[in-house]
Parts: structure tokens; sequence; C-alpha cells
């Protein structure tokens, strides 16, 4: 121990940086004030999916013709729409809806283009290159194109357009997979693991996934972003949930704009929906970017 | 540089082979008989048979696939099935329009985004550069439809000052032999048709250009934010130059490299945008000839307009790719 | 705390405009901070310091000690918006810096004082040409046609070594060497004649070799022209050679000033012990093991009580932790001399190590332990940390004396597993 120092600051530093990544991550979390405002939207969103049952005033097909597009107030607190049905209700059963096409397609997306992303970072070699190649077709078709495509080809239905979503995502996330990995291929501390006889299957899983997710969790939040875009897009392109009764947020859309000039919050009201969700998600993602990543605050 | 060019043209082609290869499938993977899932409801047994014959169906499937490649090199892109035109054919007379409609969104989209972009670093942190921040974030979460919708609302229901939807008014009578609508007005010095022309180009080009607006400024205040900390920004003030010269030769000419990359990309996002904001406007490009393909279920337009809106973004991102080259010695000099 | 900072008796007196003297530069009293999200950095605590025409300085300390911000002060180059002079004067030439207008201050950057960075990498512009970044120099100040500025630009490019000067100019920065690029800023900074050059950090960058060839250029040059030369390192193996005097920089404060000769036969700061003791030193044959300093610099969002490297240091007594010393001269005299050959030996210290205790690099005197932080220092912190930032608290109850000793590692991190899992 060398004289001029007390010995227990280093000390101090140690336990500091064992606090944990993800400790420290959540801390800056819950400071940034735009990511607490993309939470809370994502809250409502949430909870309107999960609650619709029980906080919607009606039911969700309930209505008849002579209530048709009633403007917002009274007894309906969003007005209703072309077929004499609560708005409100409908918004909040379209949360269901695209929450779980989103989630879904974001998940999809993720094992499918975690699992090329991983077999191209961690392999290489001809693996790595035929892989990307594919990506590169992939991402070629821009964006969703691609997922009209896909619901042209397996025809329309739910499970088909979060397909669809995913496979518009999925290269993207293979690519950041691969990208983090290989870059960490390369890094000192895991050569130095290499160099100390540990196993490659090993240092994928301990060393390198659990540095890479950092960067997935991000793309991902923000691919929920993108995704609940994409399906009321589709929906909105006539490629929605077949069954016409299902409250779509982008098939409510397309009902209405024939009838902007008489009911225009019959657009303004899921299309707010759909912004609000989607801000959630990408102000959450940036916030987690920056927490997760401390080098890039600025 | 020229190795450079050869090098990224090169990598180009396994990217087309992928892309016929996916396309090809998509046709030949279709559930059941292809040709009688082409046809759909317009199925007659000589129509199948003719499908058949032109799809090579009865060849081995590697047959079948040079068959495809070898039509789309010929320029042969199949017929439509709803009213037996080439596609070809209706592709062109409908991707001026487009072309019209993306340009006008990447000209709004770079002309307003890129001066943003540099207002907001220079006011870095102060209320402007944070009214920016939430315009870009809001821009990047309002789906094209939406934003479409409203404007119309606004602009053509409430104020009736722009038209809502249409590239020229009926009372307009204009033969438009190319189909760039403003070009061709120009050439014919009809002005009357310009204007109209242009004021339905407006809504629908804002429409479509906010999403890569947002992206541009975003990317611009970033990076000119970035590139001015850099050492050798400092290094140009230590000079003793004066500030418009820094702002110029040293950060923006540095700063405009991400830039460049991220308007390439948004081309593809713009092309795929077209497809909506077509719906939104009535406007007749390769957009809406798309959808409307799906809902007819005429596939072989789904498939070749797939391809080429893919081919068209994979040459404008060379050309991005090649210009970045150009802007970056580090490149160009490699 | 503005109100505390030690003010050298001979700096305070009123700088005369044009000093009859050799006097080129004088820094009274600089203040410096930084405004962040987390509060004000205390960057740059009322430094005071002079300069002749044609002397060379070296200014020394860790990073972050504010050796750099001093000089981005002088060059009026601090990052906006945080960063701001807060208080004294940088007189150059007989006219106040800190109060000229931006306009002449621009003039006078690159022309009266030249900088050299750091980074060669980094620090030219990588879609410039080396021509045009020169050419620009020359011609920001300078009435000359664009051929005129080349033709200086190639004469400079000579001066500074580089072989085949025409194509040369023409070559873009990424394709020079490190140590040629060193060469190509030093020629720029030289462009036009400066009185005063200020390198910071210019070797650091570089590979061992070429190091000596850079400084010992670099020291030529300004040699040459009568340039006075402000050297910044963290290395005081650096300035060994290359200027006369050495003024050492620690959390914002000078704590020793001596003509260069003087600091290495006596050094007298407890950090320049410690900083002696953690170079290496090829002219000394004895295979002792180097000692780093522990612990790091303090968090300058907090002005210091006491003196800053107190918490650091074995030579503190209890005075230490709330009284900072005055940088005064070693021997008690009241005469100071700021310049040149016969400069006085200053410090800022209340228990200067003894020579002996200097060469052992620990103090020696029988029975003698640090002084721990009085309970009101400890008090005062801990309320501190616990409203700035929790995670403060921790560091600063384990500086105490009696800090807890088995603090879990594991503490809501992610738990450190046994090896042999699978």
């Amino acid at each position: 121990m060398a004289a001029p120092a007390i010995p227990a600051t280093g000390r101090a530093i140690e336990v500091r940086a064992s606090r944990g990544l993800w400790r420290d991550a959540m801390r800056r979390l819950l400071r940034n004030k735009p990511a607490l405002l993309g939470l809370l939207f994502i809250g409502i969103f949430v909870f309107a999916a999960v609650f619709a049952p029980l906080i919607a005033p009606y039911g969700p097909l309930e209505g008849t013709l002579v209530q048709r597009m009633k403007p917002p107030g009274g007894a309906h607190l969003f007005g209703t729409d072309l077929q004499g049905r609560d708005e409100l209700t409908r918004i909040l059963y379209g949360a269901q809806v695209s929450l779980l096409a989103g989630v879904a397609s974001v998940i999809m997306g993720l094992s499918i283009g975690g699992i090329a992303g991983a077999l191209a970072g961690g392999l290489g070699g001809w693996v790595d290159s035929v892989l990307m190649r594919v990506v590169d077709v992939m991402l070629s078709i821009p964006g969703i194109l691609l997922a009209i495509g896909i619901v042209a080809w397996l025809d329309r239905g739910l499970p088909q357009i979060m397909f669809a979503v995913a496979m518009t995502n999925a290269p993207i996330f293979a690519r950041i997979l691969r990208g983090s990995l290989l870059s960490l291929r390369n890094s000192d501390y895991v050569t130095a693991a290499q160099s100390i006889g540990a196993p490659p299957s090993r240092i994928l899983l301990r060393h390198m996934l659990p540095n890479s997710l950092t960067a997935l969790i991000v793309a991902a939040t923000l691919a929920l972003a993108t995704a609940i875009i994409d399906v009321a897009g589709l929906g909105f392109l006539g490629l929605g949930p077949p069954d016409p009764r299902t409250p779509e947020w982008g098939t409510m859309l397309t009902d209405s704009t024939k009838f902007l000039r008489q009911a225009p919050w019959l657009i303004f009201l899921p299309g707010l929906a759909i912004v609000i969700s989607a801000i959630g998600f990408n102000l959450l993602g940036d916030g987690l970017r920056e927490s997760l990543d401390p080098r890039l605050k600025r | 540089m020229t190795k450079y060019i050869l090098r990224r043209l090169l990598l180009t082609i396994p990217v087309l082979i992928g892309l016929s290869i996916v396309l090809f499938a998509f046709i030949h993977l279709l559930p059941g008989d292809p040709a009688a899932a082409i046809l759909g409801q317009h199925a007659t047994p000589d129509r199948v048979a003719a499908m058949r014959e032109y799809l090579h169906l009865d060849d081995p499937i590697w047959q079948q696939y040079l068959a495809y490649v070898s039509n789309l090199l010929h320029g042969d892109f199949g017929t439509s099935v709803i009213n037996n035109q080439p596609i070809i054919h209706e592709f062109l007379t409908r991707f001026p329009a487009t072309i019209e409609l993306t340009l006008a969104a990447m000209l709004y989209a770079v002309g307003v985004g890129i001066p943003l972009g540099r207002f907001a670093a220079r006011h870095a942190q102060s209320w402007s550069d944070g009214a920016v921040t939430i315009v870009s974030l809001l821009g990047i979460n309002i789906p094209v439809f939406v934003l479409g919708l409203t404007l119309q609302y606004i602009f053509a229901v409430q104020l009736k000052v722009l038209p809502a939807s249409g590239r020229l008014d009926f009372s307009l009578r204009f033969d438009s032999p190319t189909n760039f609508l403003l070009i061709d007005s120009l050439v014919a010095r009809r002005f009357d048709v310009f204007v109209d022309a242009a004021r339905h180009l407006v809504l629908p080009a804002i429409a479509l250009g906010s999403i890569p607006l947002a992206i541009i400024t975003r990317i611009t205040r970033a990076s000119v934010l970035d590139v001015s900390n850099e050492d050798y920004v400092r290094t140009a003030r230590a000079k003793g130059l004066t500030d418009g010269r820094v702002d110029s030769r040293h950060i923006m000419r540095n700063a405009w490299l991400p830039v460049v990359t991220v308007i390439g990309l948004q081309v593809g996002g713009l092309l795929a945008g077209a497809v909506i904001t077509e719906t939104v406007f009535a406007w007749g490009g390769v957009g809406r000839y798309v959808v409307d393909a799906i809902n007819n279920r005429d596939y072989q337009v789904v498939q070749n307009v797939i391809l080429i809106f893919a081919f068209v973004f994979l040459i404008v991102n060379l050309i991005v790719d090649v210009g970045y080259a150009f802007l970056n010695p580090r490149i160009r000099y490699a | 705390m503005t109100a505390t900072a030690p003010v050298p008796a001979a700096v305070a007196a009123p700088a005369r405009r044009r000093p009859p003297d050799n006097r080129l530069l004088s820094v009274e009293d600089l203040v410096v901070r930084f405004r962040t999200h987390e509060g004000a950095v205390h960057a740059v605590n009322g430094v005071s310091f002079e300069l002749e025409r044609g002397e060379a300085l070296g200014l020394v300390g860790e990073s972050g000690c504010g050796k750099s911000v001093t000089n981005l002060a002088i060059m009026r180059l601090l990052p906006k918006p945080a960063g701001r002079i807060e208080g004294g004067r940088v007189v150059f030439d007989g006219i106040d810096l800190v109060t000229l207008s931006e306009a002449d201050m621009r003039d006078l950057r690159g022309k009266e004082i030249a900088m050299i960075f750091q980074d060669p990498m980094t620090s030219l512009n990588p879609v410039l040409t080396i021509e045009e970044q020169m050419v620009e120099t020359i011609r920001a100040h300078r009435k000359a046609s664009r051929a005129e500025a080349r033709k200086r630009a190639i004469e400079l490019l000579v001066m500074v070594g580089i072989p085949r000067p025409e194509t040369r100019l023409k070559s873009y920065p990424h394709q020079f060497s490190g140590g040629m690029r060193q060469r190509v800023m030093i020629a720029m900074a030289l462009a036009l004649e400066p009185k005063l050059m200020i390198a910071d950090e210019p070797t650091t960058a570089l590979d061992v070799t070429i190091q000596a060839q850079v400084l010992e250029l670099l020291r030529d040059l300004a040699e040459d022209r009568d340039t006075s030369l402000i050297l910044i390192t963290h290395d005081l193996g650096v300035v060994a050679g290359m200027t006369q005097r050495i003024s050492v920089m620690y959390a914002g404060y000078i704590v020793e000033t001596a003509t260069t000769a003087e600091l290495f036969e006596n050094p007298s700061h407890p950090y320049t012990v410690g900083l002696l003791h953690s170079i290496p030193r090829l002219d000394e044959e004895r295979a002792e093991a180097l000692l780093p300093i522990e612990g790091t610099p303090p968090d300058q969002r907090r002005a210091p009580r006491g003196c800053p490297f107190a918490p650091r240091c074995a030579w503190r007594l209890e005075e230490c932790w709330t009284d900072n010393p005055p940088l005064a001269p070693i021997d008690g005299s009241g005469r100071v001399i700021t310049t040149g050959p016969d400069a006085t030996h200053r410090i800022a210290c209340h228990n200067p190590p003894t020579a002996e205790e200097a060469i052992a690099g620990r103090p020696l005197r029988e029975g003698f332990v640090a002084a721990p932080p009085p309970d009101a220092v400890i008090q005062e912190l801990v309320t501190r940390g616990a409203e700035e930032e929790p995670a403060l608290l921790d560091e600063v109850v384990l500086m105490g004396p009696e800090g807890p000793e088995s603090t879990a590692p594991s503490a809501g991190g992610l738990p450190i597993e046994p090896d042999d899992k699978p």
C-alpha cells in the first residue's frame, strides 16, 4: 500500500462500479423526463388494452344506425362511429388489437432476427455472408411494402399481419445483434476470455450476449412504435383483420375517410391514439438508449 | 475511387439476385396451382393453361426461375389479370406521378429539415431547440395517413385553400404526354395547369415528407453538434477563423456526411409511404396501383411493383454511396 | 469560495499597460466555472502566473486538474455555453483578453497566440487538404494571394521537416502518420510567427519514439524565434528538458511553482512528490518501484473547504481539511519573483515534505499519521452528498476514517455468480 493515499477511496470506487449496470440504468431512466412521459403514455395504452372490457362504457359492437356519427359529448364522450357504436369503446378495444399485434410482431421479429444475428455474428464465415445477404435483400424492399407483399401473399388475418410486420423488423434486429457481436468478438475482454480457454459457447452466452442485449432492448422498444404504426397502416390500406367488426385503429380510420367533413373526430381520435402509443415507445426507447449507454449522454 | 464504385456495384448484384429469388418465390409458392391463384376468379381452363405455359410450370423449378429472370431482363413484367394490359406499360404511365410526389416530398424534407437541424444545433439546449425536438418527435410518430387526413381536414375542408385530392382539377382539360404534370404543363405553356398541379401537390408532399423531414432534422442537429465538439473545429477557432467560416467550411463539410446517408435511406421510406399517401389523396400513381392490385388479388402486379421499387431504392442508395465517397476523402483515397 | 482564493501578493499589484519589462503574459487570479446540469464545476480557482518573452513554462498535473481549461480560457475557446471565465484577468502584451471584443480576440488567435492540441489525429479536419487548412490560416490574418500563402505553407513544412512538401500539401490528414500530422500542426501554429505558443499535451498521442523528436522540434523552433511557450502535460518527464519553469496544478489550483531545476531538486508539495514518484526516471539507476498516487482528483462540482489534495495526502494535518493554504514562497520570505531564472519557489502547503521524505515518497517523522477528517467535515459531506446524489454518499462514508469495512460488493448490481455454474 502506497503511502500518500487514503486506502478506503479505492474501495469506494469499486463498490460504486459494482452497483450494476441495470440499477444505474434504471436510476438514470427514472430521472429522464421524456422517458417518464413515454412510460406514462405506454401506461395509458396498456391500461386501456388490459382493462378495456372493464372501463369501456359500452360493448365494442353495441350500437344502432340511428345513433350513427353523433359528435363527441353527452352519452358518448368520443361520439359514435358510422354504425352508431361508441367511439371511445372502439378505441379502448382497439388498443388490445394494437398492443397484441405490436408486441407479438416484435417478439417474432426479435426471435427470427435474433437467431439470424447470433448465428451470423457468432459463427462468422459463410453463414454470416449468406445471412447478411438475405438481410440486405429484405432491407432493399422498403418498409411497409414488404409487409404489404407478405399480407397480400398470405392473405388477410391478424397472425399474418403480425408475421408481416415481424419480417420488416427481423433484418434490423439481425444486423444490430450481429454488429454488436462482431465488435465484441474483437474486444479485449473477449480475447482475454478466449486466452484463458473459455469454451466458445460460454463466451457467446456469458460475455457477448449480455452486452449486446442493451442494443436489442433499445431497438425492440423503438420497433414497437413502428410496429403499431405499420399495423395501423396495413389496416388503413384494407389489409387489416378480415372481420370488419374488429376494432382496429387503422381500419377504423379507413371506414371514416369518406366522412371527414361530417365526422372528423372519427379520424382524429383513433389517429391520436396511434400517435400517443407510438410516441410513448419512441420516448422510452430513446430514454433507454441514453440510460443504458452512459457514454451517449451529453 | 473507380475501384470503390465498382466494388459497390458488385455488391448490389447478389442483392438483386436474392430479390428476384424472393419475388419469384412469392408467385411460385402461392398455395395451390400458381397459375390458378394468379388468375383467381378470372380463371378459365384456357387462361390457366396459357398462364402455366407463361410461367413454365411444367419445367423444373430452376427453369421456371430462369424464365422469370429472362422475362424481366426482356422488360416483360407480365400482364395484369384485371385488364390484360402489360404491367410495365401501366407502371410506366403511373410512375411519373409517384416520382413527382416523392421528389416534392424529398425537396420539402431536405429543404426544411437541414436548415431546421442546423438552427436547433446552433441553439442547442434552448427553448427553440426543444421546440424543434418536439416537432420532430411528432413528425416521426404521426402515421402518413393520419397526417394526410388531418391536412385535408384543415386546408381543404375547413380553410378551403388547397384541393383535397387528385392531381388536377377536373375542369382543366390537359393531356399530359409523359404524365409529369409539372413539366408537361410548363412545356405546353399551360401555366394554369402548372399552378393547379402544384397546388394539388402541396398537401400530399407535406404528408409524405414529414417523417423524412423529422429524421433529417434530427440527424442534422446531432451531426452538427457532434462535429462542433470535434478537435478540428477547436483548431479552426484557435486559428482565428470567423464563425461563419468555421461553420461552413469546418463544421458543415463534415456534418453533411451522415446526413447524406440518411437522405438516401429515406428514399425507401418515401416509396413505401407513397403507397399510403396516394391512397389518402387519390393520387394516380404506382402506390394506388399496388393497393388496387392487392384488393383484386392481382399478384403479378404486386410482385413486380415491389421488385421495381426495391430496384429504384437500391439504385438511389448506390448513387448516394458514391456521392458520400466523393464528399469524404477518407474513402476517396482509401 | 471566490473570495478566499489565494492571491499571491506580487501579482495582485495593478498591472501597467505595456509593461516596460520583458513580460508577455500575466494571468491574474483566473476563475473558470462550467455550468452543468449537476451544478457548477469549479475548473480553475484563482490561478495566477506570468510569462516572459521567449520563456517556456510547463503546466503539469493529472487530467482534469484545470491546465487545459486555463489555456482554453486564455484563448477564450472554452466550450460554450457551459464554460465561463468568472473572474480574473489575462493580460497579453498589455491587453486584457478577458474583456476584449470577440472580433479582436479572433484577430489575436492564430496570429499572436497559437495553439497545438493533443491529438493530431483529430485536430486536423479530415475532409480538407493540408494546403486548404494551412492557406486558410495564413489568409485569415494576412492579405496574401492563394499562391503566396501556398509558398509560405511550403516554407513552413520544410521548416518542420516534412519531405516533398509540394506534393504533401495536396494530401489529406489521414494520409499522414501521427508524428507527421503533429509536425503539420506545429507548422500551422508557427505560420504567423506568434508571440506565444500553447502546446496542450503535444506528444501524448504519439509513439514514444516520435515524442522526443517532436518535442525537440517544438523547443528549437520556439527558441529560434524567441516565441514564448506554455507546455501542458501530465508527465513531468516531458517538461524536464523543455521548459525553464514549471507550475504544478491540482484541482484548479497551482500548488507548486519553481524553476525546472529547483522543482526536480527540491520538490516540496506532496502532490509534486507523488507525481515524481509515479514517473520512471531514466537518469537514475535505482530500481525503485513506482508509487502511484492513490485515489482520484476531487469532484469539482463542490468547492473544497480545505486543501483539495487533503483526502489523498499522507502529510495532511487537521487544518488541511478546513483551510486551503495559499501559494507562498517556500523560504517564508516576502519577496516574490514570478518569472525568469530566479523565479521564487512557491508552494501551497501546510505541511511540506522534507527533502528526505520527498525522496522516500512518504512521511518519515516518528509517529506521524495523516489527520482524519474532523467530524464537521464528514457531517457536511454527508448532508451535501445525500442532497445532491445519493450514490456519492457511499463514497463519502467510505472515505471517513471508520467507514464500514464490509460493504457487500453486489448491492443491487448483477450478482457475481460462482464460477462453477454451467
